[in-house]
């Protein structure tokens, strides 16, 4: 529809959104593989499992869901005010998601430090002496959550290339798709979190 | 003026209801979390997966706009992953279940 819409612009934005959504439905099998991996040995080891989720910070958990949430907020707003041809708000919202993104990694780090002090982390001599289910257990977490943080890391990088986008002007007003396309992953990053939280922490 | 076509007309403030929802949601989570009496009647998994449902449901309908997107493609492809999803789900959990003697 939108092809040709800028002069030597070709562009065709409800296909790169689709194309987009293409590869969020991806990363949801992607992580939908691990919940069911996570499911089964839960399943068959519901003890070991109980146990072990008992050891992380549900405190610290809940204070990543919140960062998380509300940089998912920023970000709605940040394309709501470019849409609106706020430029200035835009970017700063969009500032307050990377800050919030970076918030929630250092979080993560701290939770990760805090049991590797403990010598709970893949293979150590510690955890090899535990359980069975609780061995599972650890290991997910550290896989889940891994590659959790890792897709929060790539965010937080298109984020800055979409801040440099609008700040050249790129971005703009009739011209947004880009910034949504790049939020569209921000909020699907959100929503595996939304999932791990109530998994991992002790709450089930 | 605007050009691109899938404008989207939420206003700030809808945005800060639907983020103050999935805060409230977060703590109703977190207090089932630290009630001992929920944890050991077993309720606390399925309530607090119910709570992760809606807030993802409220994140893609309202954050990532699929209400209001008019695409006919989007009510086939997500609904069709989602189904291949519940497939592995069952047979899995199928397997699971009726397997005997096998650790």
């Amino acid at each position: 529809m939108n092809i040709m819409s800028e002069a030597g612009d070709i562009r065709d934005d409800t296909g790169a959104k689709v194309g987009m959504w293409l590869f969020l439905l991806s990363e949801i099998l992607l992580f939908g593989g691990m919940f069911i991996l996570y499911s089964a040995y839960r399943f068959k080891n519901p003890v070991d499992f109980h146990n072990a989720s008992g050891e992380l910070d549900v405190t610290l958990g809940t204070l990543n869901t919140l960062i998380l949430l509300t940089s998912s907020l920023t970000m709605a707003l940040s394309i709501s005010a470019i849409q609106k041809g706020q430029r200035r708000p835009s970017t700063y919202l969009l500032v307050a998601t990377i800050f919030f993104g970076l918030l929630f990694l250092l979080n993560k780090g701290i939770e990760w430090g805090a049991k590797i002090d403990h010598g709970i982390y893949p293979n150590s001599s510690t955890l090899l002496d535990r359980p069975r289910g609780e061995i599972l257990f650890f290991g997910l977490y550290y896989v889940m959550t891994g590659l959790h943080g890792l897709h929060v890391l790539a965010g937080i990088c298109l984020l800055a290339v979409m801040m440099a986008f609008i700040l050249k002007g790129k971005i703009h007003p009739s011209r947004f798709t880009p910034l949504e396309n790049s939020g569209l992953y921000w909020h699907l990053v959100d929503i595996i979190w939304i999932f791990l939280y109530p998994l991992f922490y002790p709450i089930t | 003026m605007k050009s691109d076509k899938h404008e989207v007309s939420l206003n700030y403030r809808s945005y800060v209801l639907v983020w103050l929802a999935l805060i409230i949601l977060t703590g109703i989570t977190y207090g089932v979390a630290t009630s001992e009496g929920m944890r050991l009647n077993g309720f606390a998994a399925p309530i607090a997966l119910a709570i992760a449902g809606t807030k993802s449901g409220l994140v893609l309908n309202y954050f990532m706009h699929l209400r209001s997107e008019r695409l006919q493609i989007f009510r086939i492809m997500i609904p069709l992953v989602m189904a291949v999803f519940f497939v592995f789900i069952a047979l899995t959990f199928s397997d699971l279940a009726f397997r005997q003697g096998v650790k």
